[in-house]
């Protein structure tokens, strides 16, 4: 038993002897873990410089330093803030996020200091350093927010506060002038001075917190069944309200922003949520039926959109591969040339590929990792999803399932849009890898949606209060 | 809701392992068909990552290696010998091999299956991978004298010189030629920027004369015609045949004149012996005999020269050398002497004579001698092989006969070169052939030869596009390198 747990286990009146075995907090397993970690990201920090230079970067002392007093910091509140959380969350996240920032590294050396290759957007020679703040206020976040919410239920009192905050995050980009929100042919960023912020990474989260919310609310309601068509219990007409309104969100981000990858996650999170709060089969019909409809038509209309599907499908044919499906082909190319067991970092040319180091980064640790580098990587990504579902399959109150649910969903969903765009399982849809690509916005959204699973967690794994009645034997007290 | 819970964690299972079977089909499976891809940069940059096997001449100077330059693509190639040797080596550039480069190109990156082995022991070792070594067997004196002799003449043409013995190439030189390195740069748009300019470039610098490009052999075609008739058996060379000063051609009004009008030798009554009129070349007597022979027997005699044959390789790709078969006496009359639609390789002409060197044997000619791994053992070594028996020992040795009178004959259209090395004796024939639209083109000047000093032996080829007479302007460069190479043996 740990020391925590002892303490804690002190705090709710319990008594070294106690006679109900207590559950452990597993701090001591996180911080093993965390370690696991921190060598693993030094150990890949370092095989960079000597797949580069053949010798340790330069600076990797002190970002490896600010690294972990950055994760013994997270691991010390978690201590505080959360002690019955999830033990092996942090050490994923944190395992993701060091990796990017080893990839932020081997991209900023890319055609610096004599180093091969140059890059089509080309990163700043402080790009790791940006990384690395960036970690610190993801990490700052997830304090801040284990720290603020110390019971989920809470949130649910801001069920409508979050709606209105999702949509006019959503908005934003729609409304401002394109020099400041288009990037791609997509409105999906804010761009003030010289930082970037895209607002949908964070749309999503009060778009989650805000679904769990209504859905608590209504799912009574929302489970009563009308017809009955082909077997299926159809909902009243009257209840699919909600779900017309996120569909036509979800249309609304298409046509205005060009975002379809977006587009699927909100939609592919709300009907997740539905089926979990109505257990009705005909919630994800009709979301995937709504959905297919919407992206048929859209690509249809709209030239954006149903490139993408020209691209996904013929990438090789006649000179696709040198215009519109340039950088979708390179990203295989750099996969493929990876084979089973990688180039190593430091030693493929990843910057053949355009834009690598945000939406592609995935194909660059394929490239220098391997097919087995990448698999782990995605089982990684799977662990944290499993953590997020086991925590939804174990926490009682509704409110709390239904958000832990939807929150492991959509980094699942997430993880398979852009992993599945990048290999040509699906088409490509720019959307960013949570923790590795470069950037804040995402990295600090994904830091959040982290501390509301330890949160979560937290409340699934804390024991009862004991009984009064269980006080244990009288205290004797010594007064020699 | 915990069953709904449980649903979705089979689809989030599901969409990861849909994720994972297509990371392992895109690394695992489909790796090599996208390597392969045109345009595949990455795929390029690693057949620089290593450092490519030599290219060295038979006496081990290095006509090709690899430099390190550090950069994405590590090695560049470099010939030292720039133009001298480019039409055998061809070049190894980014995205395009030519020439050994490209015959040799799997033992040179060391990708053969023959050299796997060692690359696994090189791994294990951590020793860095090189590819193997190919040793050519040409001799870099006779390379030497035949491109400066080449180059000194301003003409474009080109030398082929063979071991008659063997079929071993000893040099092959074209003129103009270019400069592989410059095409060997690591840079896309220099490449082609440079090949370009060679591709514009009217002297067709590209063009390898020795194999890729075919020439009227002229009278040197008269061998052929020879052997055709001495193997008949009814005819050898002081067989008196007519050799009138002008023959018309059958259903034609065309006349065929020797060479100047002349008379063919001192016979008189219009006739000759056939090694006087080989010896002084004229054209009436063998496009008599031609006729009488006809078109089918000259065509099949041709072809055991080596003729018509479209897959020669050695290992280079040969163009195909022509002898159609001809519809009439007077076209057969004019093939008969390498007119027409005769079209020959410089490496043919060579052949001819290799073939009559040989004693009527015809050695498959090649360029590699060997090729060592980089652990100095032989992976593949030579084996010469015959290509067929064009003549029997005695129809060459009378075809013999007759070239030893072209030189030594005081009448003998190299009669210049009886004494050209001493000690040695050198047996030739020349042609001149006539060229372009109704033979208004400059006469291009052919040389066919070959000598032994015991030791060495040597067959030489050449062909100097609009040099005029043979012996003025094809004879002085094939001795030359005869003379290089006897003379160092």
């Amino acid at each position: 038993m740990s020391s925590v747990a002892t303490s804690e286990d002190a705090a709710l009146g319990g008594m070294p002897d106690s006679p109900v075995a207590m559950p452990r907090g597993r701090r001591r397993t996180e911080a093993a873990m965390l370690l696991f970690a921190v060598a693993l990201v030094a150990f890949a920090y370092a095989n960079v410089g000597f797949g580069l230079k053949g010798s340790l970067p330069s600076g990797m002392a002190e970002y490896m330093i600010a690294f972990v007093v950055l994760l013994a910091l997270a691991h010390l509140a978690v201590r505080i803030l959360a002690p019955w959380a999830d033990p092996l969350l942090l050490p994923l996240a944190a395992t993701l996020n060091g990796l990017g920032i080893v990839m932020t590294y081997r991209l900023q050396e890319v055609g610096r200091n004599g180093n091969p290759g140059t890059m089509s957007v080309p990163l700043s020679s402080s790009a790791t350093l940006i990384q690395i703040v960036y970690t610190a206020i993801g990490l700052g976040c997830f304090v801040a927010v284990l720290a603020l919410v110390r019971e989920p239920r809470m949130l649910q009192r801001y069920t409508y506060t979050f709606g209105v905050i999702a949509i006019v995050l959503l908005a934003l980009p729609a409304l401002l002038p394109a020099s400041i929100s288009e990037v791609q042919g997509a409105k999906i960023q804010i761009r003030l001075g010289g930082f970037t912020i895209q607002p949908e990474e964070f749309a999503k989260l009060a778009l989650a917190l805000s679904f769990a919310g209504y859905l608590v609310a209504k799912r009574e309601v929302l489970s009563l069944a009308g017809r009955r068509v082909l077997g299926i219990d159809l909902p009243r007409a009257r209840d699919l309200g909600p779900v017309l309104i996120v569909w036509a969100v979800s249309l609304l981000l298409l046509v205005f922003e060009s975002d379809i990858g977006t587009s699927a996650l909100f939609m592919g999170l709300f009907v997740c949520m539905l089926y979990i709060a109505t257990q009705r089969t005909s919630w994800l019909l009709i979301g995937f039926v709504l959905f297919a409809a919407g992206a048929y038509a859209s690509s249809k209309l709209f030239g954006h959109v149903g490139e993408r599907f020209q691209i996904w499908l013929h990438p090789f044919a006649g000179t696709n591969a040198f215009n519109n499906a340039y950088q979708l082909v390179q990203g295989l190319y750099g996969m493929a040339s990876g084979g089973i067991l990688g180039k190593g970092l430091g030693a493929g040319q990843p910057y053949l590929t355009p834009l690598v180091q945000s939406d592609f980064v995935v194909t660059a640790f394929g490239e220098e990792l391997g097919m087995t580098g990448l698999m782990a990587i995605l089982l990684l990504y799977g662990l944290i999803v499993q953590r997020g579902l086991a925590t939804s399959v174990s926490v009682k109150d509704p409110f709390s399932k239904i958000l832990a649910g939807g929150l492991a969903f959509i980094l699942a969903l997430q993880i398979f849009v852009i992993v599945g765009g990048v290999t040509r399982l699906i088409p490509l849809t720019g959307i960013t890898t949570p923790f590795l690509s470069q950037g804040g916005s995402s990295l600090v959204a994904s830091w959040i949606l982290i501390a509301l699973l330890m949160r979560l967690s937290d409340t699934a794994r804390r024991p009862p209060p004991q009984p009064i009645q269980d006080e244990g034997m009288t205290q004797v007290v010594n007064l020699s | 809701m915990n069953r709904a819970l449980r649903r979705i964690s089979i689809a989030v299972l599901v969409m990861f392992v849909l994720l994972l079977a297509n990371v392992n089909y895109l690394q695992a499976f489909e790796a090599g068909n996208l390597a392969n891809k045109p345009g595949n940069s990455r795929a390029f940059a690693a057949q620089f990552q290593y450092q490519r096997g030599e290219i060295t001449t038979a006496d081990g100077k290095v006509i090709a290696s690899s430099k390190n330059v550090g950069g994405v693509y590590k090695y560049q190639r470099v010939y030292p010998q720039g133009p001298e040797y480019s039409p055998v080596t061809g070049y190894d550039a980014l995205y395009s091999e030519s020439g050994i480069e490209a015959a040799e190109n799997s033992y040179l990156t060391g990708n053969s299956s023959k050299l796997a082995v060692r690359n696994v022991i090189d791994m294990i070792t951590n020793k860095p991978r090189k590819g193997a070594t190919v040793q050519l067997t040409l001799d870099s004196n006779a390379q030497n004298t035949a491109w400066n002799m080449l180059q000194a003449s301003g003409k474009s043409g080109a030398v082929v010189a063979l071991n008659p013995q063997t079929g071993a190439i000893l040099a092959m030189a074209s003129y103009p030629s270019y400069d592989p390195n410059e095409l060997a740069v690591l840079d896309g748009p220099q490449i082609n920027s440079n090949d370009n300019k060679l591709l514009k470039d009217p002297a067709q610098p590209l063009l390898n004369r020795a194999t890729g490009a075919t020439y009227p052999p002229g009278s040197t075609f008269k061998i052929v015609t020879g052997s055709a008739a001495f193997s008949q058996g009814n005819s050898n060379p002081n067989t008196v045949v007519n050799a009138p000063t002008s023959l018309q051609l059958p259903q034609s009004t065309a006349h065929l004149i020797n060479n100047d009008g002349e008379v063919c030798g001192t016979l008189g009554n219009n006739k000759a012996t056939i090694i006087t009129a080989f010896t002084e070349s004229c054209n009436t007597a063998f496009a008599n005999i031609g006729m009488q022979l006809g078109s089918a027997t000259l065509k099949s005699m041709a072809e055991k020269y080596g003729m018509n044959d479209p897959n020669l390789k050695i290992p280079t790709p040969v163009a195909q050398s022509n002898f159609p078969l001809e519809p009439d006496q007077a076209t057969t009359a004019l093939s008969a002497i390498g007119q027409k639609d005769d079209t020959v390789t410089p490496l043919q002409e060579a052949m001819f004579s290799a073939a009559i060197a040989n004693n009527g044997t015809l050695m498959k000619p090649y360029l590699v001698q060997q090729v060592q791994a980089a652990d100095l053992s032989i992976v593949d070594s030579a084996s010469p092989t015959a290509l067929g028996q064009p003549v029997s020992p005695a129809v060459a040795s009378q075809i013999k006969q007759m070239m030893v009178s072209v030189v030594n004959s005081p009448d003998g259209t190299a009669a210049a070169f009886k004494n050209a090395i001493p000690g040695v004796q050198i047996a030739g024939k020349t042609g001149t052939a006539q060229n372009g639209i109704n033979n208004s083109g400059l006469n291009d000047a052919v040389f066919t030869c070959f000598a032994s000093n015991g030791n060495r032996s040597m067959a030489v080829g050449v062909i100097i596009q609009g040099g005029g007479y043979g012996a003025a302007a094809a004879a002085p460069i094939a001795v030359g390198v005869l003379k290089a190479y006897l003379e160092n043996g």
